[in-house]
């Protein structure tokens, strides 16, 4: 057995042993550990493709270059973080009431939903590894599928009626698009017209790229938009962006981080394999332009809703959005620097967004409730620490200038007007200015202002050092520390993987 | 009647058993149509196994009748019949109507089609035509109907579409990763299933337009 096998052993193992029945302390030592061999292994894979070999397994279906070991990396790392968190998480979930109704359980987690949990959080975890590191098309597509379904009861876990409602936009928002990306699967395989035979390869990304030339441009066309709309509609990028605000919002958020982060690079990665696929057939203009197009939109869409929000998971959720669309459209660009703008962008949103969700997470817990009116103004005073800790969050996934997000930015920004796209550039700019004013407003109200009147407002929870707070300022030093150093190993996969994107035939 | 007379046959009858579950309400009918249409994309893979010699098409084949054409729709009755709702209601958009946008539909399905690599080749270009227009008509169903049984049979009919697509562009993809998505059909049917059960525990209803709490 490879590494490469063992990369997906480790958590479709860990997932099997949080079925049974057992005491908390294995469910979370088998949680935590298993994520956190998964995430040694992936650095052990990313080591072995760094000192200069392609690991491969199951004849070429699976094989990790430049682009996969970046993102198998950052997948591995934001599971390792949710398995952390989710300690603290479910701990104080079990101890918070809800509120008596008489239909329903007066316990928040009940033990089936924690077997649930505690077998699909690795279940999810695996899916996006795989989804990493296929170069099949169709493994690929399996592979995505499988993160919907795994994360669907995970979007469904509090079993309220919005969560319900939630999970059925998530699932049938989620088929229909991932239905649209296996026919644009199909419609790429059937441009190549037979020529590369029907064995398992010739749905290989390695060999599709290699006949680009032989390939329908017709069929591709039709191919690329139908994929792009599917994958597209698994990273959020709007028009198709309507499932997430809902799911993030319900979603306990150590399953929130996996699909904000993990699932996000998931999807951004399946776009980036179709675009370099269209582009070594039809030039970079077509697909390009098509995320270009998707990548803007989705900025210049998430602007109102961050102005207008009512719910601190939400807010975070458009926000996912917006970085989503800045990716897409570092992508479209097609200069090399935007690329290599996308890709730091990239992981510097993975180091930095679990800060915000688990913070986020901590507020909500708290005060009982994310919607901001429950809440209330004035939460610096009544619970400082995890204010002030989403305050740091907040302050670098909108870009501000020390932290790394601002200079990712920066890079696409300035390749951007250096190239051909001044207009879409200079929109582009008027929104990332708003979307930061607009998220300090939401910020102001929540964080600042007098508190409420003691007598009309519920208490929040007093804050004391748990796991789960333990984690999150774990996640506060890796967002702020990585502004000013990354391990010279990352920034090498980010240069590979810029590379695998920008090698021209 | 050779193979490619078989195998339009088959692929009009499945744009016919769409037209069918556009046209109605009540749900089991529905269900059962969806199970017919299966059946038939299962004979179109059998006729191109047979005319093309590709032997692993009568395993694809066999798939398809056996889950979908057999297991989904018996899970799915299951279903209707454990929270005992049996009709659609009043659709957002009346049945006459619908079935001129849907006969639009069709026509576009088979102008998009007409572009494609081989549609100078008449079978390809019927079937190619016929599975885009059924999936038209599919996300026409999806956006039109109220009752999440009939959306969970948009969503199949679909899928049905696209392998049809498969079969008639490509002559089928490879086995392994047609198992796969076959498997993952089925987990998804199943999940839907679930979270049908429990939306119908907690609102006593299966309207997807009381699902509408979530805005903003």
């Amino acid at each position: 057995m490879t590494l490469l096998h063992w990369l997906l052993v480790v958590p479709a193992l860990t997932a099997v042993l949080g079925v049974p029945r057992l005491p908390r302390w294995v469910k979370e030592v088998n949680l935590v550990g298993g994520l956190g061999a998964t995430f040694a292994l992936s650095l052990a894979v990313a080591r072995e493709f760094l000192a200069g070999r392609v690991p491969a397994a199951f004849a070429d279906a699976l094989r990790v270059d430049g682009l996969s070991a970046l993102v198998l990396v950052l997948s591995a790392f934001v599971g390792l973080l949710s398995g952390l968190y989710s300690v603290g998480y479910l701990r104080r979930n079990e101890e918070r009431r809800r509120r008596p109704r008489p239909q329903e359980p007066v316990r928040l987690v009940t033990p089936s939903r924690r077997r649930e949990f505690d077998a699909l959080v690795p279940l999810y975890v695996f899916a996006m590894l795989l989804v990493c590191m296929s170069n099949n098309l169709g493994i690929l597509w399996i592979a995505v599928e499988l993160t919907t379904l795994a994360s669907v009861f995970l979007v469904a876990f509090h079993n309220r009626d919005t969560s319900l409602e939630a999970a059925w936009k998530y699932l049938v928002l989620g088929s229909l698009g991932l239905a649209f990306a296996l026919l644009g699967t199909v419609l790429l395989f059937a441009s190549a017209r037979g020529s590369l035979g029907d064995g398992m390869s010739s749905l290989n990304w390695t060999s599709l790229v290699a006949a680009a030339g032989a390939l329908h441009p017709y069929t591709l066309k039709l191919g690329v938009i139908f994929a792009m709309i599917g994958y597209g509609t698994k990273a959020g990028l709007a028009p198709m962006h309507t499932w997430k605000p809902d799911a993030y919002r319900e979603a306990p958020s150590p399953a929130g981080v996996l699909m904000a982060v993990g699932m996000l690079n998931g999807a951004v990665y399946c776009l980036l394999r179709v675009h370099l696929i269209a582009r070594a057939a039809l030039g970079p203009e077509f697909s390009g332009g098509l995320l270009l197009g998707l990548g803007l939109l989705s900025v210049a869409v998430a602007t109102p809703f961050i102005l207008i929000q009512w719910n601190l998971k939400r807010l975070l959720a458009y926000s996912s959005v917006e970085h989503a669309g800045i990716m897409a459209l570092g992508l479209g660009l097609g200069v090399e620097a935007a690329t290599f703008g996308a890709l730091l962008h990239m992981t510097y949103h993975t180091l930095a967004k679990p800060l915000s969700f688990f913070s986020a997470g901590t507020l909500a817990q708290l005060h009982g409730s994310s919607d901001l009116d429950v809440i209330g103004s004035g939460t610096l005073a009544r619970t400082p620490v995890a204010s002030t800790l989403f305050v740091v969050g907040a302050l670098i996934v909108t870009g501000s200038p020390p932290f790394g997000l601002f200079f990712s930015e920066l890079i696409i920004l300035r390749a951007g007007f250096g190239g051909e796209h001044t207009l879409a550039i200079s929109i582009f700019l008027g929104c990332l200015v708003l979307l930061f004013c607009g998220f300090f407003y939401q910020l102001g109200r929540v964080v600042l202002g007098p508190p409420p009147e003691s007598a009309t407002w519920k208490k929040p929870l007093a804050e004391k050092l748990d796991a789960g707070a333990a984690t999150t300022l774990l996640t506060a030093v890796v967002a702020v520390v990585s502004a000013f150093y990354l391990p010279s190993g990352l920034l090498a996969l980010v240069h590979a993987a810029a590379g695998v994107v920008e090698a021209r035939p | 009647m050779t193979a490619d007379d078989v195998v339009i046959l088959c692929a009009a009858g499945m744009l016919v058993s769409v037209y069918l579950m556009v046209g109605q309400k009540a749900l089991f009918v529905a269900i059962r149509l969806y199970g017919v249409q299966s059946v038939l994309l299962g004979v179109v893979a059998v006729a191109m196994a047979l005319s093309e010699h590709r032997s692993h098409l009568f395993t694809s084949a066999a798939l398809t009748i056996g889950l979908k054409g057999l297991l989904i729709p018996w899970f799915l009755m299951r279903v209707i019949d454990r929270i005992g709702i049996h009709r659609e209601i009043e659709p957002y958009v009346n049945i006459p109507s619908s079935l001129l946008i849907c006969l639009g539909l069709t026509i576009v399905g088979y102008r998009v089609s007409s572009g494609l690599a081989e549609a100078d080749h008449a079978v390809t270009h019927h079937v190619v035509g016929v599975s885009l227009s059924m999936l038209l008509m599919g996300l026409f169903l999806m956006v039109s109907r109220r009752k999440a049984v009939t959306q969970i049979l948009a969503l199949l009919s679909v899928e049905n579409a696209v392998f049809l697509v498969a079969l008639g562009a490509t002559s089928g993809m490879p086995l392994v990763v047609e198992l796969g998505i076959s498997f993952d059909v089925i987990v998804a049917v199943l999940v839907l299933g679930i979270l049908v059960h429990r939306i119908v525990d907690r609102f006593e209803s299966m309207d997807v337009s009381r699902l509408s709490k979530l805005k903003g």
